[in-house]
């Protein structure tokens, strides 16, 4: 042992050079309690043996990774595997070389004596023991953790832990433990600041005015639809009605095409202009009936045959928005001449 | 108003401003480098001044404070002198000390400086609580609760936690710093974030440890703040015991009051 110390004639001490010196030191003392006693040849092949070098680093690994893993267990005051990890280390050392080696024992001494300064500290705790487990268990009762006794609510519990705390449960410690904390109370306006925000509700205000205009053309068909609920079947018989009077004008001459606005306008009123145009959307709507443009780019309308008839519709479907005012509507009357209504009103109907 | 101030005094001004060179230049300069000014500069700045003007000064730096203090994250001087106190900056030991009367003699309140090296100021309390029913029945905050239970802990178990251990504490109580929770929202952001910014806690690393683990201690904050003794004496109730049980902590809790230790139960 003293002679790999000096200057000797192995080669492994000089390459590390000072760590050999260094190490020499801690090996004395080793040396001193009874080291085993080597011949020069053997210590030579040891400090060579790679598969030996490795080993060393290996256990020395080995027993920093149990430090570090076992920490909580070796902490606890009655474990005393620090002392067994340091005496397995310092058995270790005397067979350490290299400074790969020395290097792992300076990490092993850094984990164990950190440690050692953890397991020092709690010594604090002797006499005066807190159990923070305890305190816990102690602090759920004071919040008015109602426990359980039939097992009934263990699903929404967490797994094994009984018991159901109120939702105020931290206000009644909050409250209870204000008195230990002298905090400024928080100033603020009482009446909140100036700086309120009119801007906003008014941008609210107009688009929501603006919303139900635009809507209000497009959606109302489809509300009328939903609310006629109770006057489902008076459309529907209307619808019909309108229907006849398509096929029985389309029968008295099937090569001649219906002008669309000839059909649906009544030069006696507007209203009921709309309504027509109204109950014929349906017809449409339903592919029984269909528009089309002529030769001169005049909307016309013609029933659809029986035949033609398909659910579902397997030609493209095609919509469009008609409007309406009573000033065009009297421009189409100058316009088609219309002197008479095709569309019967109902009330005047002797049907 | 610094306008208007400059025009009235101005040829004094000027001459004040050449003689507390290097201090008013510094306005230009970075406010890290603010310097206290010696009392000698500071009477010369008080002579430039009317008594309204520096009461004026003083009101903006109470009226900065008790706005900041909402949030309880201290304030900084730099931040006090770059956005309130400005040119105002030589008589600077002067406006804090008119503050500091004005929180104690009008709102009860004490300023206090928690870091002489970073230079950091809080607003605590100086009435004590009347024990019983506060006439105003303000809603606590559950904060409170947490910090209360992490604080405890702390104390209790001698100054420094691993923060394992409160993490534990807490998952027995039903938070769980991996989970949402229902009054905290992010538990652990809370904790190791809001709670160590308004220095109620300190978050530090222990060195060595693999994966990488911190201790808990008491926040420069909690030191002020926090009254040791009502801890214990909660901690009395809770296990059923005389607070004199735990003589060690018993004994830090009612030590001689220093200038670091927030009010006892002794002292009223």
């Amino acid at each position: 042992m003293k002679r790999t110390r000096g200057g000797g004639d192995e080669e492994a001490p000089r390459q590390n050079g000072s760590v050999g010196r260094k190490k020499g030191d801690p090996q004395q003392s080793e040396a001193d309690d009874g080291g085993s006693t080597l011949g020069p040849a053997d210590l030579q092949d040891d400090d060579n043996d790679p598969g030996l070098r490795r080993e060393i680093r290996s256990k020395y690994r080995d027993l920093i990774n149990s430090v570090q893993q076992n920490r909580e267990d070796m902490l606890s005051p009655s474990n005393n595997k620090l002392t067994e990890v340091l005496e397995e280390a310092n058995k270790l050392f005397k067979d350490v070389r290299q400074a790969r080696e020395a290097a792992l024992d300076a990490q092993l001494l850094v984990v164990a004596t950190d440690l050692g300064k953890e397991k020092a500290s709690q010594l604090f705790a002797e006499g005066t023991a807190f159990d923070h487990i305890a305190f816990a268990e102690r602090l759920l009762s004071f919040m008015g953790l109602n426990r359980l006794e039939d097992g009934e609510d263990d699903q929404q519990n967490r797994g094994g832990i009984d018991g159901y705390l109120p939702k105020d449960a931290w206000h009644r410690v909050a409250r209870r433990a204000e008195s230990c904390f002298m905090t400024a109370p928080a100033f603020h306006y009482m009446m909140g600041s100036f700086h309120a925000e009119p801007p906003p509700p008014k941008q609210k205000i107009e688009r929501q005015r603006k919303a139900p205009s635009k809507e209000a053309a497009r959606i109302m068909p489809t509300q009328l639809k939903k609310m006629e609920g109770s006057h489902q079947e008076a459309t529907e018989k209307e619808v019909e009605r309108i229907l006849g009077y398509l096929k029985s004008y389309y029968q008295d001459d099937p090569t001649s095409p219906i002008s669309y606005y000839e059909f649906v306008i009544d030069p006696n009123s507007f209203s009921r202009t709309v309504e027509n145009i109204f109950h014929t959307s349906f017809l449409i709507r339903d592919g029984l009936a269909r528009m089309y443009l002529d030769d001169d780019k005049l909307p016309c309308i013609a029933p659809v045959e029986e035949g033609e008839v398909e659910a579902g519709g397997s030609w493209s479907r095609k919509q469009c928005i008609i409007s309406i005012s009573p000033k065009i509507w009297r421009e189409l009357i100058d316009a088609f001449d219309i002197r008479d209504t095709l569309i019967q009103p109902q009330n005047t109907q002797t049907e | 108003m610094t306008q208007r101030k400059r025009l009235s005094n101005s040829h004094s001004s000027s001459q004040s401003k050449r003689q507390s060179g290097n201090l008013v230049s510094q306005e230009e300069d970075d406010d890290s480098t603010f310097t206290q000014p010696s009392t000698l500069q500071v009477q010369r700045g008080l002579e430039k001044l009317t008594t309204a003007q520096v009461d004026q000064k003083t009101a903006e730096v109470v009226q900065y404070f008790l706005v900041k203090d909402q949030k309880k994250i201290p304030v900084r001087r730099a931040d006090l002198v770059k956005h309130v106190v400005k040119d105002y900056r030589n008589i600077y030991p002067e406006i804090i000390k008119r503050a500091a009367r004005v929180f104690d003699q009008v709102f009860g309140l004490k300023l206090v400086e928690i870091d002489a090296k970073n230079h950091m100021y809080i607003l605590i309390n100086k009435l004590e609580k009347v024990d019983g029913a506060s006439p105003i029945k303000s809603p606590a905050n559950p904060k409170m609760g947490l910090l209360f239970v992490i604080l405890g802990v702390i104390f209790m178990k001698g100054g420094v936690v691993r923060e394992n251990l409160i993490w534990n504490t807490l998952k027995k109580l039903r938070v769980d710093s991996g989970e949402k929770h229902e009054e905290f929202g992010d538990v652990k952001k809370v904790i190791t974030d809001e709670f160590v910014r308004q220095r109620y806690l300190e978050y530090v690393r222990i060195p060595h440890t693999e994966p990488i683990e911190h201790e808990f201690r008491w926040g420069q904050r909690a030191d002020m703040e926090v009254s040791k003794a009502k801890i214990l004496e909660f901690m009395g109730e809770l296990h059923e015991q005389d607070p004199q049980s735990w003589t060690q902590q018993y004994k830090e809790a009612h030590s001689v009051p220093s200038s670091t230790q927030a009010g006892t139960s002794s002292q009223r």
